[in-house]
C-alpha cells in the first residue's frame, strides 16, 4: 500500500519537474486528488500523524517545482481541512463511550453568554483577554470517523475547484456592461470564461495584447471571436496608446501573493501602469487556490525567464554570441495597481486578502519547506 | 486604607525605570495589577469604578499618553468582561491574567521579529526612524541570522534617540549612519524600505509614532518605497484620528502663533551662533512642538504585528474583535 502511494507521488513529482502538467488549475486538481488518495490509502491513527505525512509528501511536491505556488497552496489547504475536521469532531464526541459530552451541560450556558471573539494564541492580548480553556490542539487524540469526514471535506474542496470557472464567471454581469471596451493580455482560461459569460447577454468589445513572443493573445482572440465577441488584437507596444479608449482592464494571473501582488505574465506590468496613468480600473480574475500566504520578500526571485529561442532564433543569428537575449515569462506586479480581485467567493479589494488567507490556511503552514 | 497612599503614576514610573525593555502599555497594565492587588473594594461596581478612576489618573498624568492609554484600555476591557463574577474571584483572575500578560509581552517582540525577518534581504538598505525596541529586536535578530544589511537612522530631534539606535546597531556589527531628519529626502533613493516602530496603531490602521514618521512615509510613498511599521498588538488603540490635530496629545500650546509684540527673545541670528544659546532655543522648541504624529493608513505598506503581517485594514478587523 505504502509503495503505491510512493509511486503516485513520484509520478506527479516527475510530471511537475518535466512540466508535463502545466496550468495552475490542472496542477491544483492533480495535487488535491493525490492528497485525497494518500489520506485514504495510507495507515494513520491520529490527525497529528496524518498532518506530518501530508507535510512530508507536500514538501516533495513543492520541491519539484518550487516557483509554482499552487502546489503549496493545495497542500496548505488540505492541512487546514484536516485540522478543522479534527477540532470539530474532537470536542463533539468522547471516544470511550461514544456519548456526546459537549452538547448537554455547556450549551444552555453558552447560549446565555455572548459569544466572545477568539484570539489566536500568538496574540499578545491573549493572556489578558483570551480564554485559557482554548489551548492549542494536540492532534494526538484518536477521533471516531475522522478519515471519512476528512475525505468527505476534501471531496467537497475538489468539487469547489471543479466549479471554480463557473463561480468566477457568473459574476461577470456585475462588472461588464453594454458597449464597454475591455482590455486584456495573454491567455487566461478564467478570463476567457468570464468574458464569454458576459457575452451571453451583453455586447462589448475586447482588445487583446498579443504578448509576444508566446502570442498567447492570439489564442484568446480566437476563443473570443468563436463566441461572437468583437475582438481586436494589438501589438504589445500599442498598449499605452489604446488604453485611452478602454473602460476596464481584466487580467488573469498565475498566483496572488499575500499582499495582493501578482505573479503574472510579463506584459501585465506594462498594462497596469498604463491603466493607472489613465485611471482605468484593473480587475484580476482568479480562483482562490491561487492565493498564496507568502509575501514577496524578494521580488526579483519571483520572475521567470524562459528560453530566448523564440525571441531570436538560434539558427538565424550569426551574431548570437555577441548579444544577450532574454525572454522574461512572468514577473511580479505590485498590489497598488490592482483595484479588485474576483475569485470564486466574490469580489475583494487587495487590502482584504489577509482575511481570505486567515479563513483558508493555517499560519503554521505558511513555510512548508522550512519545517 | 492602603490604596489611598498608593500612587499609580509613581508605580508606573518605577516599572518603566526598573526594566528598560518594558514598553509603556505593559508598564500600565503592571501598575494597574499592582493597584488592584492593593485595593480593597467590597462590591463589584465599586471595584470597577476604582479601576476605571485609576486608569484615568494614569492616562492624564503622562504628557504623551497614546501608548499608555492602549494598555489601560486593554486592561479595562478585561475588567468589563469579568463584570459578572464576584469581586474576589475577579480580582484574583485579573491579577493572574495581568501578570501572565506582562511575562508574555517580552516574548511577543521575538515573535514579531520572526515574522518580519524574511523581509530583510541580504544587501538591503533600511531607513529606520528614531529608536524603537521592537525594531531593534527585528534588526538584531536578522543580523544574528547572518543577514547583511545597512541601516540609515534618523537623528530624531529633539530627543536625538537615533544615536542610541546607531550605537546599539554598531555594537551588533551592523553598518549604520545617522542622517539628519531633514536629509530623509536626500537618501530615500538609496533606501530599499523604511522601518518604523509605533506608539500606537489606530482604528483605521494608521500609526501614531515619534514625530517625523509622517513625513518619512510621504517621502517613501513619493519614491515608491515600502513603508513598514512594526508594532505589538497591545499597542492597538481605540482612536480614529482624521488629522494631526485630532491626536489626544495635541494641545493649544503646540505650535501656536504668538502675537509679534509678545515675543520676548528674538530667535538666534546666524552671526552669534553660540552652541549654548542654540541648545536653549532647541529646548524651547521642544516644549512647543509635538512629540508624536499621525501617519494615515494609505502611507503604510504593511504592519508587522504578533498577529501576523497585516495590511492597515487588517488592524481594524483585529480592533473590532477586541472591542465590539
Amino acid at each position: 500500500m505504502v509503495k503505491d502511494v510512493n509511486f503516485l507521488v513520484e509520478d506527479l513529482v516527475a510530471k511537475l519537474k518535466r512540466r508535463q502538467i502545466t496550468g495552475s488549475y490542472t496542477i491544483a486538481l492533480e495535487t488535491a486528488k493525490l492528497l485525497r488518495q494518500i489520506i485514504s490509502v495510507t495507515r494513520w491513527s491520529t490527525a497529528g500523524a496524518l498532518i506530518d505525512r501530508i507535510k512530508q509528501e507536500g514538501c516533495r511536491l513543492v520541491a519539484a517545482q518550487p516557483k509554482d505556488v499552487v502546489v503549496a497552496n493545495i497542500v496548505r489547504r488540505v492541512l487546514h481541512i484536516i485540522r478543522e475536521v479534527y477540532t470539530e469532531n474532537r470536542d463533539a464526541v468522547d471516544e470511550d463511550d461514544g456519548t456526546i459530552l459537549a452538547a448537554a451541560p455547556v450549551a444552555p450556558q453558552a447560549l446565555l453568554q455572548p459569544q466572545q471573539p477568539s484570539f489566536s494564541i500568538h496574540s499578545s492580548m491573549f493572556p489578558l483577554l483570551g480564554d485559557h480553556a482554548d489551548l492549542p490542539a494536540d492532534y494526538t487524540r484518536p477521533v471516531h470517523n475522522l478519515k471519512s469526514e476528512i475525505i468527505q471535506e476534501i471531496q467537497e474542496y475538489i468539487e469547489e475547484l471543479e466549479n471554480m470557472y463557473s463561480n468566477v464567471s457568473s459574476q461577470a454581469m456585475d462588472h461588464i456592461h453594454s458597449n464597454e471596451v475591455i482590455m486584456t493580455c495573454g491567455y487566461s482560461k478564467t478570463v476567457e470564461s468570464f468574458l464569454k459569460f458576459a457575452a451571453k447577454k451583453r455586447k462589448f468589445k475586447v482588445i487583446v495584447a498579443e504578448c509576444a513572443p508566446t502570442f498567447q493573445g492570439h489564442q484568446t482572440a480566437l476563443a473570443l471571436t468563436a463566441a461572437g465577441i468583437d475582438t481586436t488584437v494589438i501589438p504589445d507596444a500599442s498598449v499605452f496608446a489604446m488604453m485611452a479608449r478602454v473602460n476596464k482592464v481584466i487580467l488573469g494571473t498565475s498566483a496572488i501573493l499575500a499582499n495582493g501582488g501578482l505573479i503574472a505574465l510579463s506584459g501585465t506590468q506594462t498594462m497596469v501602469e498604463a491603466a493607472k496613468h489613465h485611471s482605468i480600473p484593473v480587475i484580476v480574475c482568479a480562483g482562490l487556490f491561487k492565493l498564496s500566504p507568502v509575501f514577496p520578500f524578494d521580488e526579483e526571485s519571483l520572475s521567470t525567464e524562459v528560453s530566448p529561442d523564440s525571441v531570436l532564433d538560434f539558427t538565424k543569428g550569426h551574431f548570437i554570441s555577441e548579444v544577450e537575449v532574454i525572454n522574461p515569462f512572468s514577473s511580479y506586479v505590485d498590489p497598488s495597481f490592482i483595484d479588485l480581485f474576483i475569485t470564486n467567493l466574490g469580489g475583494h479589494p487587495p487590502s482584504y486578502l489577509y482575511r481570505l488567507l486567515n479563513e483558508n490556511y493555517d499560519a503554521e503552514d505558511t513555510y512548508l519547506l522550512k519545517s | 486604607m492602603a490604596h489611598e497612599e498608593f500612587s499609580i503614576y509613581q508605580s508606573y514610573q518605577e516599572f518603566l525605570q526598573s526594566d528598560p525593555d518594558m514598553s509603556m502599555p505593559v508598564a500600565a497594565v503592571q501598575s494597574l495589577v499592582e493597584f488592584i492587588r492593593q485595593s480593597q473594594a467590597s462590591t463589584m461596581s465599586e471595584f470597577v469604578v476604582m479601576v476605571r478612576d485609576a486608569a484615568q489618573v494614569l492616562k492624564s498624568s503622562a504628557r504623551n499618553s497614546v501608548s499608555l492609554a492602549a494598555g489601560c484600555d486593554l486592561f479595562m476591557q478585561a475588567v468589563t468582561r469579568m463584570a459578572d463574577a464576584n469581586v474576589e474571584e475577579c480580582r484574583q483572575n485579573l491579577i493572574n491574567r495581568g501578570t501572565k500578560f506582562v511575562e508574555k509581552a517580552a516574548s511577543c517582540r521575538e515573535s514579531i521579529a520572526e515574522l518580519g525577518e524574511p523581509f530583510i534581504r541580504d544587501d538591503s538598505t533600511i531607513l529606520v526612524h528614531s529608536y524603537s525596541r521592537v525594531v531593534m529586536t527585528l534588526l538584531l535578530r536578522a543580523a544574528a541570522h547572518n543577514r547583511r544589511f545597512r541601516v540609515y537612522v534618523t537623528e530624531a530631534r529633539p530627543i536625538n534617540s537615533g544615536y542610541r539606535t546607531a550605537a546599539q546597531l554598531r555594537q551588533a556589527g551592523i553598518p549604520c549612519t545617522v542622517v539628519l531628519d531633514c536629509a530623509v529626502g536626500y537618501i530615500m533613493e538609496e533606501v530599499d524600505f523604511v522601518l518604523v516602530g509605533a506608539e500606537g496603531v489606530v482604528e483605521n490602521g494608521g500609526l501614531i509614532n515619534q514625530i517625523g514618521s509622517y513625513q518619512i512615509s510621504i517621502v517613501a510613498k513619493a519614491a515608491r518605497k515600502p513603508f513598514y511599521a512594526v508594532a505589538e498588538s497591545y499597542k492597538f488603540v481605540r482612536l480614529f484620528p482624521l488629522n494631526q490635530f485630532d491626536l489626544p496629545t495635541h494641545t493649544a500650546q503646540i505650535l501656536s502663533f504668538d502675537s509679534p509684540q509678545s515675543v520676548a527673545s528674538p530667535s538666534p541670528s546666524l552671526s552669534d551662533t553660540n552652541s549654548m544659546e542654540l541648545d536653549g532655543a532647541a529646548l524651547d522648541l521642544a516644549k512647543t512642538n509635538p512629540e508624536v504624529d499621525y501617519t494615515p493608513p494609505s502611507f503604510i505598506t504593511l504592519l508587522f504585528t504578533d498577529l501576523g503581517v497585516l495590511t492597515p485594514s487588517g488592524v481594524s478587523d483585529e480592533l473590532i474583535k477586541l472591542y465590539y
